[in-house]
């Protein structure tokens, strides 16, 4: 069973006075199964970050539904959506967004506090999640010490420390150097190698070629998927970097 | 075209920030306003036509001295926060391609455009809320007022000259801060400084220790005027203490809560606790400075409006009589039926029938430490501990048949026997003595004295003793107290004729004492006067009145127009404080969002945050008040205000229109503060 379903996403975005009318997305419709790791790769402006806020339930979408695990999120009422958000979601961004007030353990406690667990499960949570994330020995420090690849990694372990059931990353490696991108996808790849479900959106092939399909957005729609089936990482990485000049020289992808 | 171009730049670069230049500008003015005001009612010929106003004068230069001093600190506050938040616009005229000769050009135009605006704004506001000021003051004062509008150049220059070189320094500052520093290090200052707070231990403990001596100090102070030094010290202890406690004392408040698991890690602690400490550390000078303000503010405003409002009974203690002549005599054989002739005699001829209630009598006061029911005749108190001043009387030693006459009672006493009233509370013990002199049974107590006393001198107890022999009791305490060692005069004897003069005003009434005057001086000359009459001094209420009016009045007027000032810079501070965290928060509330928190918990979040960082300067400010309470009263009632009630009353009312003022601006900062942490929100969602 697919844990979300995306049917015919439209999104129109208005200028102040509705003079001027955005299609950001046009027709998306795809599906994402349990534990699958998903690329949704495009050029800036193809309505990537579009989607990632509809899937986190940031923005109400014009027209068409996603279901998460079943649950329609438009019809979530308003004051559930920031705990929704909060317990079945994790979040990894390109900028980190960690709360420079907070030390690393703290940032990680943050949603579970906002959740109400009690301390002594919280660091029970956070104890394997650390050691597996390497970032055991920078819980007590403040972001503003530690290093953009090591930021990344307490970010998310924010993120899992709920244990969502959709881990979403928006251009998680668009801030780091080249090392810190290799240990985080690596990361990635072993966390969905244990069951969680990623979607991933980027325009890094390198990011994309370690999913498990990548899904590629034109004009505000789904315009290819490519499976990995059986390729390793450098053979995914080399179609993927054919279709994307396919799409970029403008023609069809058979 | 070149000058007009930095111009420009100049005043784009102040209207694009004008949510932080606007309240500046307007402090600027109000200071130039307020001290305009102040200087000129100082320098104006008013001054030497009324009756007080050369103290008044000197108490509004006073005044003066107090609003330079604060504003020159002031300005230099929030000159180094603005520059402080527009370094970034600088950087990026330096990348851009400006060196910094032509961005201290820029500089320099707003700073004269400052200056221009405070001085122009300031002076004519100044000059047309002066004549208001003045009408204000001499109605406090008592004294009538004329409606002219008066400009006092020396006023004008002084505000002038005085600002024009604040506002140099301020350039001079700014200057050097850039020129000092690198372009990239004007680009990221803002974001500089967000190192994690430490909670310095050793400070916030000090601050708690500095903080509970110096109310210990300020309670149990008992004789104000030994100890204005003492309370000197304690004010400045409160001062370093206020500030110790906000900066380290918070943020170590703050790390206490969050090693408390238990507490710190729920919903409604966990982010305002951790924001704080960081809030803290960056805030508590400022908090500390509205604390400090506020604390002046209150005390200021409520011993001066008790002094003021409470003068009128005041002066009922000082001057029992409206009109009264006294003469003091050698020695108590002199106190003769004559003398008492006289003093009626001159009394009636001045008042010319319009006298009533009048009072006649006799009295030798002397003083000294009273032990054990006995009286040790001295002078000099000064290098006594406070617990001895404790026993220092004042002591009236009157006749028996003062008493019966005014009265109207009998009272048969034997010799050696005596009625004692006491100022404090009633008179304990059988026997009153003076040492080394005589020894009185003490046959009764009275709980009134039956004519009125001057109760100013309630700062010690005092006694009034009436024996029936007084003649001969007075003359041995007289002898006594001459031969003493203490020095001579120690016991004066006095006849006191005093009346009330209804349905006359107060020049009428200083008319009627200077006729009285010219009379006495009469007899001086042809000498009609008795022989028994050593020297005359005269008391009126009304001329009392208008110098103690002119005294408090001013007082409280100085103390209103720097409340003003004060506040007006408490809101100032506040804003700039609302304004930075608002830009500050902004990123941060936009990430808990993102991170499952909804708008309502943040705005919650916020709210305790920002009501808590705001009400604990004011809530310790009131502290401060209540500590200082007992030694204001007792300043208040060294100046002749005894009275518990209204001061009460003062500080109450003072502390509660302060508290509206405060929720006031709290209330319309808090806003800005949110139209800046939302607009991501909205920006998001277009």
């Amino acid at each position: 069973m697919s844990i979300l379903e995306v049917r015919d996403l439209k999104k129109i975005y208005t200028s102040r006075f509705g003079t001027q009318k955005v299609e950001a997305l046009r027709r998306v419709t795809f599906s994402v199964e349990r534990g699958e790791y998903v690329a949704v790769m495009g050029e800036s402006g193809s309505g990537k970050t579009t989607l990632l806020n509809l899937l986190a339930a940031l923005d109400k979408p014009t027209a068409g539904t996603v279901y998460l695990d079943g649950i329609d999120l438009a019809r979530l009422p308003e004051k559930d959506v920031a705990a929704f958000r909060r317990d079945q979601l994790g979040f990894v961004f390109q900028e980190f967004n960690l709360l420079d007030t907070f030390t690393v353990e703290d940032n990680i406690y943050l949603p579970l506090v906002l959740a109400g667990r009690p301390h002594g499960e919280m660091a029970a949570r956070l104890e394997p999640l650390a050691r597996e994330l390497g970032i055991s020995e920078l819980l007590k420090k403040y972001p503003y010490e530690i290093s953009g690849g090591q930021k990344q990694r307490a970010a998310v372990a924010r993120a899992l420390i709920t244990e969502p059931k959709l881990l979403l990353a928006d251009e998680p490696t668009g801030a780091l150097d080249s090392r810190s991108t290799d240990e985080l996808l690596s990361l990635f790849a072993e966390v969905n190698r244990r069951g969680q479900t990623i979607v991933m959106v980027t325009h890094s092939v390198k990011a994309a070629s370690r999913a498990s399909r990548v899904l590629f957005i034109r004009d505000g729609e789904v315009y290819h998927q490519l499976y990995r089936g059986g390729d390793t990482n450098e053979q995914l990485y080399q179609k993927i970097s054919d279709t994307l000049t396919v799409l970029a020289t403008g023609g069809d992808v058979a | 075209m070149k000058t007009g171009f930095y111009l420009r730049l100049a005043i784009d670069g102040m209207r694009k920030n004008r949510r932080l230049y606007l309240p500046y500008l307007l402090t600027c003015a109000g200071m130039v306003m307020v001290f305009y005001i102040l200087t000129g009612l100082a320098y104006s010929p008013l001054m030497d036509s009324i009756r007080g106003g050369m103290t008044m004068k000197v108490i509004l230069l006073l005044g003066t001295i107090v609003i330079a001093v604060f504003s020159l600190l002031f300005l230099f506050y929030t000159n180094s926060f603005l520059i402080r938040r527009r370094n970034r616009e600088f950087g990026l005229y330096n990348i851009l391609g400006m060196n910094k000769g032509d961005i201290s050009r820029i500089l320099l135009w707003e700073t004269l455009l400052t200056a221009l605006f405070a001085l122009v704004v300031g002076l004519a506001c100044g000059m047309l809320l002066s004549k208001l000021a003045e009408l204000f003051l001499l109605h406090m004062a008592d004294e009538k007022a004329s409606y002219a509008l008066h400009v006092e150049p020396k006023g004008l220059l002084a505000a002038v000259v005085f600002f024009g070189a604040i506002f140099a320094v301020l350039l001079v500052v700014s200057l050097a801060r850039v020129r000092l520093s690198k372009p990239l290090d004007l680009l990221k200052s803002e974001a500089a400084g967000e190192k994690p707070p430490k909670a310095n231990w050793v400070f916030a403990v000090a601050g708690a220790i500095i903080l509970g001596a110096a109310y210990y100090l300020a309670v149990t102070i008992r004789q104000p005027l030994t100890a204005l030094a003492v309370f000197f010290i304690a004010v400045i202890m409160v001062i370093v203490a206020t500030y110790l406690l906000f900066i380290a004392g918070s943020v170590a408040l703050c790390k206490l809560l969050q090693k408390n698991r238990g507490y710190y890690y729920k919903a409604a602690h966990f982010v305002s606790v951790s924001s704080m400490a960081f809030r803290m550390k960056r805030n508590g000078a400022g908090l500390a400075s509205i604390c400090i303000l506020a604390t002046m503010v209150l005390v200021m405003l409520s011993s001066s409006g008790c002094l003021y409002f409470g003068g009128e009974n005041a002066m009922r203690g000082i001057y029992p009589y409206e009109l009264a002549i006294s003469a003091d005599s050698a020695s108590p054989e002199d106190c003769t039926e004559t003398l008492r002739e006289w003093l009626l005699a001159v009394s009636r001829e001045a008042a010319q029938g319009s006298e009533s209630d009048l009072q006649i009598y006799t009295k030798l006061e002397t003083g000294g430490m009273f032990r054990d029911g006995e009286l040790e005749m001295e002078r000099f108190y000064e290098d006594r501990s406070a617990s001895e001043l404790e026993n220092v009387r004042t002591v009236y030693i009157l006749p028996l048949s003062d008493y019966e006459r005014l009265s109207g009672r009998s009272a048969a006493l034997g010799a050696d026997e005596a009625l004692v009233w006491s100022s404090g509370k009633a008179y304990e013990g059988d026997t009153f003595a003076v040492k080394g002199c005589r020894k009185l049974r003490v046959a009764g107590t009275l709980s009134e004295l039956p004519f009125r006393s001057e109760e100013y001198r309630s700062v010690t107890t005092s006694y009034a003793v009436f024996v029936p022999n007084w003649e001969e009791v007075a003359s041995e305490i007289a002898e006594c107290a001459d031969s003493g060692q203490t020095g001579r005069g120690l016991a004066t004897v006095t006849t006191v004729c005093g009346f009330d003069l209804p349905g006359l005003d107060g020049e009428e009434q200083i008319e009627i004492e200077n006729r009285l005057i010219d009379i006495v001086e009469a007899d001086m000359i042809d000498g009609t006067i008795p022989t028994e009459v050593a020297s005359v001094s005269y008391k009126s209420r009304a001329d009392g009145r208008s110098d103690f009016f002119s005294v408090y009045g001013s007082l409280f007027f100085i103390g209103i127009a720097l409340s003003v000032v004060f506040i007006a810079a408490a809101a100032l501070i506040i804003y700039y404080k609302q304004l930075s965290e608002g830009y500050e928060d902004q990123s941060r509330f936009d990430i808990m969002q993102k991170v499952g928190m909804t708008k309502r918990e943040i705005r919650s979040t916020v709210n305790s945050q920002v009501r808590t960082v705001f009400f604990a300067p004011l809530i310790l400010a009131g502290v401060h008040l209540a500590f200082a309470f007992p030694f204001v009263q007792k300043i208040i009632r060294l100046f002749g205000v005894n009275n518990l009630p209204l001061l009460i009353i003062t500080s109450c009312l003072c502390f509660l229109v302060f508290a509206v003022f405060y929720v006031i601006v709290y209330r319309g900062t808090a806003r800005t503060y949110y139209s800046i942490v939302s607009a991501v929100g909205e920006r998001r969602a277009v």
